[in-house]
């Protein structure tokens, strides 16, 4: 369906993509994943001809879309993008935005065109929504009219350009299921993503970009629970972890307690032990600032995927000695309930606390 | 009151119309002229060659930069001063130029003002550059220059005022005529004045009916 052969695209001096080739299959679902200013979106807009790349080849269903003869018009109307910014198009209604192209480009009549339309929003659910304008809507609906949009031309292959990155997190959801209820129609898709959740649910394949190109491709389950490569598992592992550093007792709390509960929120950890999470690490680190036990904490909360529990691990200087073996504090008592297992070890680089907390998911 | 109604006798609207409908002539003709004028300049300034892109830049500073009656003035007295071109002709010309400085700023504007995502999504669906202008660029740039566009034509009627001084008989000199002959300037001033009132509120709702028909952006 795509097979894009020794692709090379540099702005400048600056190389974004160097001899990437790839092959993908007809009704493959592939997320293409990592770090920012990788390549990600300049790929997909090479694929469907926005942005020409220095050298290699491009096929689309056998197409070289590279092919100066290639009616490039012609070989996108077989491909949707659904962009991260929606871009519908703002004169127009709802349904009028659904059908421009199939009747323009199509040839259908407007009651076919209609027809197909209805029929799309009644799968995103924005039926009641046919004659509104898109300025009327929330992000959210937007962003799945611009899918239905792409939908429409009943094309062979969809692009998806980080689609939920300009969304508040209540509409992702929404957006995401639109998605899932297409990928299910056997419609060839590339889902560039910061997602992992949904890449690893949705994708039958998931490229990790690195380095100016492909640097990892394998199922979900390779790349997300047994990355082979250095970056890859880097950035897997990062995905996971939280990390914060405290210099001093006046340092940001509220940033701190933000971050925790948006990283709860992330693997779907329950309110409830969102906060009894926050509340536990609030005690450590305050009782250790508090008592003069440390005066820089570096602190990490990883998420394990295989029994839901989180480690709280604090790397403090200070004095050495374990704070559990101490007097009885209040907050320490709250602590040593909460948590499974407490582990202290002191070493030349400092004192080390692993405290396992559990998130009662699993 | 008496006085201003023995002031308006057959003759007096006799000569008022004739001068109305040279000034309209002249809007009409001038603003026609410089709509088409304006969508070469803007298509000059989006260009890729430069020397268009110059030429174009240099004809809206030159223009919009000068008092539209000092180029009446040279194109009547200079320009077209031999070829035996009837006043009204340069008189169209003159304001055509000058609208058309004017209303391709309006223009540019417009198009920058359309989101070029939505392009790039037009053409994305598979519509060739031309249909994605057709269909998505254009009547958004309409909608949005429209409002502009109806305060030029509003403008573009009262400086044809000044089309006394290349010897055309306008509303506005007919008008003065009337006042310096009857020696009631007062009634024919007034006059004078609601009509431009009349006919700038005129232009007002014309342009208000069409945006609201095709100005449903947002």
């Amino acid at each position: 369906m795509i097979r894009v052969e020794n692709l090379s695209k540099s702005f400048g001096k600056l190389t974004v993509l160097r001899d990437v080739s790839l092959h993908i299959k007809k009704g493959e679902c592939v997320a293409i994943i990592g770090p920012s200013g990788t390549g990600k979106s300049v790929f997909l807009s090479c694929l469907n001809g926005l942005m020409t790349p220095d050298c290699g080849k491009i096929f689309i269903d056998g197409d070289d879309i590279c092919d100066r003869h290639t009616n490039i018009n012609k070989v996108r109307s077989k491909m949707g993008m659904v962009y991260q910014a929606f871009h519908l198009f703002s004169h127009l209604t709802v349904m009028e935005n659904i059908t421009l192209a199939p009747r323009k480009l199509l040839r259908l009549s407007a009651a076919e065109a209609q027809t197909k339309a209805e029929k799309l929003l009644d799968m995103v659910a924005l039926r009641e929504k046919a004659n509104a304008m898109p300025g009327e809507l929330s992000g959210g609906q937007q962003q799945r009219i611009a899918i239905a949009r792409a939908m429409a031309m009943d094309p062979q292959i969809v692009l998806f350009d980080e689609p939920t990155s300009a969304l508040d997190p209540t509409m992702v959801g929404e957006v995401l299921a639109a998605i899932r209820t297409f990928a299910d129609k056997g419609v060839t898709m590339l889902i560039v993503t910061h997602e992992m959740e949904f890449a690893r649910e949705v994708a039958s394949r998931v490229l990790y970009m690195d380095e100016n190109g492909i640097y990892e491709d394998g199922t979900p389950e390779q790349i997300f629970d047994n990355p082979q490569k250095p970056k890859t598992k880097a950035f897997i592992g990062k995905l996971k972890t939280l990390r914060y550093e405290i210099a001093s007792k006046n340092f940001d709390f509220l940033q701190l307690y933000t971050r925790i509960s948006l990283f709860c929120q992330k693997y779907r950890i329950t309110p409830k032990s969102s906060h009894s999470m926050q509340l536990c690490t609030e005690e450590a680190v305050f009782y250790l600032l508090n008592n003069d036990l440390a005066s820089r904490i570096e602190l990490s909360l990883e998420y394990s995927d295989k029994n839901g529990t989180v480690t709280l691990s604090l790397d403090y200087d200070g004095p050495p000695g374990n704070p559990f073996d101490c007097e009885e504090d209040l907050g320490l008592i709250l602590l040593r309930a909460k948590s499974s297992q407490i582990e202290y070890t002191n070493d030349e680089k400092g004192n080390h606390l692993k405290v396992n907390l559990q998130t009662g998911e699993k | 009151m008496d006085g201003f109604i023995a002031f308006i006798t057959a003759d007096t609207l006799k000569v008022i119309w004739s001068g109305l409908k040279v000034t309209l002539l002249i809007t009409a003709a001038g603003l026609l002229l410089g709509t088409l004028l304006a969508a070469l300049l803007c298509a000059a300034s989006r260009s890729k060659i430069i020397v268009l892109r110059v030429a174009e830049k240099a004809f809206s500073v030159v223009v919009r930069g000068t008092p539209v009656l000092m180029l009446l003035l040279l194109l009547f007295y200079v320009v077209f001063a031999r070829t035996g071109m009837s006043a009204i002709m340069v008189a169209i010309i003159g304001f055509g130029l000058n609208t058309a400085a004017h209303v391709s700023e309006i223009m540019k504007s417009a198009l920058m003002a359309v989101d070029a995502g939505q392009v790039k999504a037009a053409r994305t669906l598979g519509f060739s550059a031309w249909q994605a202008f057709w269909y998505v660029t254009f009547p958004q740039a309409v909608a949005f220059a429209l409002p502009m566009y109806r305060n030029a034509t509003i403008n573009l009627l009262q400086w044809t005022s000044v089309v006394g001084y290349v010897t055309i008989s306008d509303l506005t000199r007919v008008i003065n005529q009337l006042g310096a002959r009857s020696a009631k300037p007062f009634y024919s001033l007034f006059l004078g004045i609601v009509i431009y009132l009349f006919v700038g509120y005129m232009i007002h709702l014309i342009f208000k009916l069409t945006e609201r028909k095709g100005g449903r952006v947002r």
